[in-house]
């Protein structure tokens, strides 16, 4: 088949050329800045027509001949483009995610290419409990611009193109037997700045959870619905559930580490932090806020019928794994020396 | 051989005649007389092979004849040939086998036939003398890189006499390696000289006798053979041991080891302690070697050799593994800030396991707020002269002082509220000034009068932290609440039977009520 990956060069989009080159498809990837793929494991990604364009312009940016050419070649479109940091302007976010959705949506509307959209299973937003993948607008309040713009998209996904796989992963995080990721990002910088007290205090429950979902694994599924189509559906992309419980529990497994304190939400005060703590809050860690709280799981019936690895269950294990990945790349595990530290080191007391 | 052929016979036909031996049996005299060592004390080691395949009872019978005590075990060609071929037939790393089953390959192979040599050759031929002597080489080398890696590590971290210790041990086993590479094989290190004393004609045995110091036992470690243990501590790597884990109550660092022994850190161990890294290199762990060295002793780190466990041990000796140190018995045990360490670099064992420690800790924490909130009812009550709500407020009040001062000595779970004042004997020392003041403040008619000076003995009695200056101002206040999180983390990871969401709605509803002016009259 003759494939376009948008957002070839993301964590995501060049996992899923890798295996699209593998299963030996002709693969264009759209890219806005990079001019080479990386695979997570930092090897580089070969055999793909890379096409520089911009999702946020009408027909990607692109020239009229480049825009023709792939509308009418191309039989399937994995949309992986997307802003997914947080903390973003609003409007970037509905530039990229969702008018970027708009505008890959015309494109394969033009000769009717399936179309596989990576959403997210957060487009749930704050709802709690078991989590459908048929379910889709239920009135839920958001926790981000990403999550609203996400969720957005897939209601345009759904209303122009019926026929289309909607991919839902949640907080994507490094490899499955590895814990290798390429870039520190979301999760990671919650991890970061928990672990090395910068901010000591989280007003969370420590039943709240979140899924971490391996990239490879994310990819796979992708790779595993081009070969064996779900058209019109939506599958969860999820690995295994994270507690609040368990972040506590595994942060105090590293001696260098500071464990935050959970704090009953309702009593939460920024204002009480310390000026260094509570700018870090509201500029970092708020963003994630919500997440300290939702009860979230997430069933996957429909994606196990597609999917050819295992679905991870040890949420604490794969914690662990990528903890363990940050800190041998040095992200993780080398805090600043406290201030009883420096004062100890120059013999003061 | 220090008997002869005749005194050996001898000896076989006084013991055969004493049991009950098949006439085709096979007999062999085994052990340090056969193999050539052995003195007028040792003991007499017969084998009786029964040509058979069914397993023979092992358990040896013993005799005194001619003033020498004998042994004669029994088992059959079965139960051999099972052994030989076992050895024979291993994969995989090489200090698995177990060491009385080489002991037992050993003793056969190197026993002096005294009947039926031709059965005893024929079994002989599943496992080669050769064959046995290149896995005895392997498996000593093997527990001699153990030793001295271990020894690298202790030398980096300063302990010098520890380090001299096992790179002596490694040394010993170096020694057994190689001299099993030139076909001494026995397997227990009390012969050790005399096998040597056979082998006296290279170089290497006279520098074995004379080599002393840590760096030349290292390199004649090498010189005899055994590679991958050189003095070269930068392989020395920081790993992860299992289940221990680091709980910082306010500014105190505790670790909790197999989630059940509990340790407390000074200021300088606690500071060493957060310099740890796992998978970094030993050498970035600063300066306090000694303290490194405990917590690997304890068990609370493992040091690995680029990732390879180091596991050092003593064949036919007690297994080593991490040790776990008499247990401090500072009184009280603890107090809202955890537990206190005897001084800056302790790692001082608490003498209750984990789990009542975070119960008793976190019933503390529970006693501080119940004071508090009675405190602040009893104000108002008094306020509007509501003589009987004041009255259960100092009894709750009471009893939350009681319940943090018997929780401060460790007791968990405590008694119910009516038996609180009877449980102070369970206290080390006795108080009954407390006893008093309790009984009467908690009379139905009370109105607190007596409740400072209550609450100042219990300060006093719990040596003042448990029973925190909270109640001096908001900001301690705040504090104690915030100390009270803390360990509810602990009691989550320990999986304390306590609604955690509502223990911190409770934990937020003292903090929602800052203690002013009667907390002052109060403290």
């Amino acid at each position: 088949m003759k494939i376009l990956v948008t957002g070839a060069a993301g964590l995501v989009g060049a996992e899923v050329c890798a295996r699209l080159i593998k299963n030996n498809h002709q693969v264009y990837g759209l890219v806005h800045h990079v001019r080479t793929l990386t695979a997570n494991s930092g090897r580089p990604v070969t055999g793909v027509d890379l096409i520089p364009g911009d999702v946020t312009q009408p027909r990607l940016g692109l020239d009229d001949a480049t825009w023709r050419k792939l509308a009418d070649e191309v039989d399937l479109i994995v949309h992986s483009a997307a802003i997914t940091d947080f903390g973003r302007p609003r409007e970037l976010y509905q530039a990229v995610n969702t008018t970027g959705t708009a505008h890959v949506l015309e494109l394969a509307g033009f000769k009717n290419a399936r179309l596989i959209h990576v959403s997210t299973a957060y487009v749930c937003g704050e709802q709690d409990g078991r989590i459908l993948e048929t379910s889709l607008d239920a009135g839920q309040r958001f926790g981000n611009h990403y999550e609203e713009s996400k969720f957005q998209a897939e209601l345009l996904v759904r209303k122009a193109a019926t026929e289309a796989t909607v991919i839902r992963p949640s907080v994507v995080v490094g490899a499955a037997r590895t814990g290798v990721v390429r870039e520190f990002k979301n999760i990671y910088v919650v991890l970061k700045l928990l672990s090395e007290g910068r901010v000591t205090s989280i007003p969370g429950h420590f039943d709240a959870c979140v899924d971490l979902v391996p990239v490879d694994h994310v990819a796979a599924l992708i790779a595993d619905v081009v070969e064996k189509p779900a058209p019109g559906q939506t599958l969860h992309a999820v690995g295994s559930t994270v507690s609040m419980r368990h972040l506590s529990d595994v942060l105090a497994e590293y001696p260098s580490f500071r464990v935050p304190r959970y704090v009953a939400p309702a009593t939460f005060s920024a204002a009480s932090l310390g000026d260094l703590e509570r700018a870090y809050w509201e500029r970092m860690l708020s963003l994630y806020e919500s997440y300290f709280r939702r009860r979230q799981h997430f069933d996957d019936t429909l994606a196990a019928g597609f999917r050819s690895h295992k679905r991870l269950s040890n949420g604490p294990d794969q914690l662990r794994k990528i903890v363990d990945y940050a800190v041998r790349a040095g992200y993780l595990g080398s805090p600043l020396p406290g201030v009883a530290e420096a004062l100890a080191g120059v013999g003061v007391r | 051989m220090i008997l002869t052929e005749e005194q050996i016979q001898s000896l076989a036909e006084q013991t055969l005649a004493r049991i009950d031996a098949p006439d085709d049996a096979a007999l062999l005299l085994e052990g340090s007389i056969a193999e050539g060592f052995g003195n007028s004390r040792s003991d007499i080691d017969f084998l009786l092979i029964a040509d058979q395949e069914a397993d023979m009872p092992t358990m040896p019978t013993i005799f005194f004849i001619d003033g020498r005590r004998v042994e004669i075990r029994t088992r059959s060609v079965g139960q051999i040939t099972k052994h030989l071929i076992e050895v024979a037939g291993h994969r995989g790393r090489v200090t698995r086998m177990d060491e009385h089953l080489l002991n037992r390959c050993q003793r056969f192979l190197r026993g002096h036939p005294v009947r039926r040599p031709d059965l005893i050759t024929k079994v002989r031929e599943n496992l080669s003398y050769d064959m046995f002597a290149t896995v005895m080489t392997k498996w000593w080398a093997e527990y001699a890189r153990q030793s001295v890696r271990h020894a690298v590590m202790l030398e980096s971290l300063g302990q010098h006499d520890q380090a001299a210790v096992w790179a002596r041990a490694g040394l010993q086993q170096a020694a057994k390696s190689w001299a099993a590479r030139h076909g001494e094989t026995y397997l227990e290190p009390k012969w050790l000289s005399l096998q040597l004393d056979r082998l006296a004609e290279n170089p290497l045995v006279a520098r074995y006798w004379q080599t002393e110091g840590t760096a030349d036992i290292i390199r004649l470690v090498a010189a005899l053979g055994v590679t991958g243990c050189a003095d070269t501590p930068d392989r020395l790597v920081v790993e992860r041991p299992r289940e221990v884990t680091t709980w910082q109550i306010g500014d105190r660092v505790h670790l909790v080891r197999d989630r059940r022994d509990v340790f407390v850190l000074g200021d300088t161990a606690a500071r060493t302690w957060r310099r740890v890294v796992w998978g970094r290199p030993l050498a970035g762990l600063g300066p306090e070697g000694d303290l490194i060295a405990t917590f690997v002793r304890y068990g609370l780190i493992r040091v690995s050799w680029r990732g390879a466990a180091i596991t050092p041990r003593l064949p036919l000796a007690a297994p080593a593994g991490s040790v776990t140190p008499a247990p401090a018995m500072t009184l009280p045990l603890l107090s809202i800030a955890g537990a206190k360490p005897a001084h800056p670099r302790s790692i001082d064992l608490l003498p209750l396991p984990a789990h009542r420690f975070a119960a008793a800790a976190m019933a503390l924490v529970w006693g501080n707020v119940m004071v508090e909130n009675a405190v602040e009812d009893l104000r108002g009550a008094l306020d509007r002269e509501q003589w009987r709500v004041a009255a259960l407020a100092t009894a709750r009040a009471v009893n939350g002082g009681l319940r943090a001062l018997l929780c401060a000595f460790g007791v968990s779970p405590l008694p119910s509220d009516p038996e609180l004042i009877g449980g102070l004997d369970m206290l080390p020392a006795p108080q009954p000034r407390i006893a008093e003041l309790a009984r009467q403040l908690s009379r139905p008619g009370s109105r607190g009068e007596e409740l400072p000076e209550f609450i100042a003995a219990v300060r006093a009695a719990s040596g003042g932290d448990a029973f925190p200056s909270s109640f001096d101002s908001a900001d301690g206040w705040q504090r104690t609440l915030d100390i009270g999180y803390d360990w509810l983390r602990l009691g989550a990871y320990l999986d304390q039977q306590l609604p955690l969401d509502e223990a911190q709605d409770l934990l937020s509803s003292g903090g929602a009520q800052p203690h002013t002016s009667s907390a002052k009259e109060a403290g």
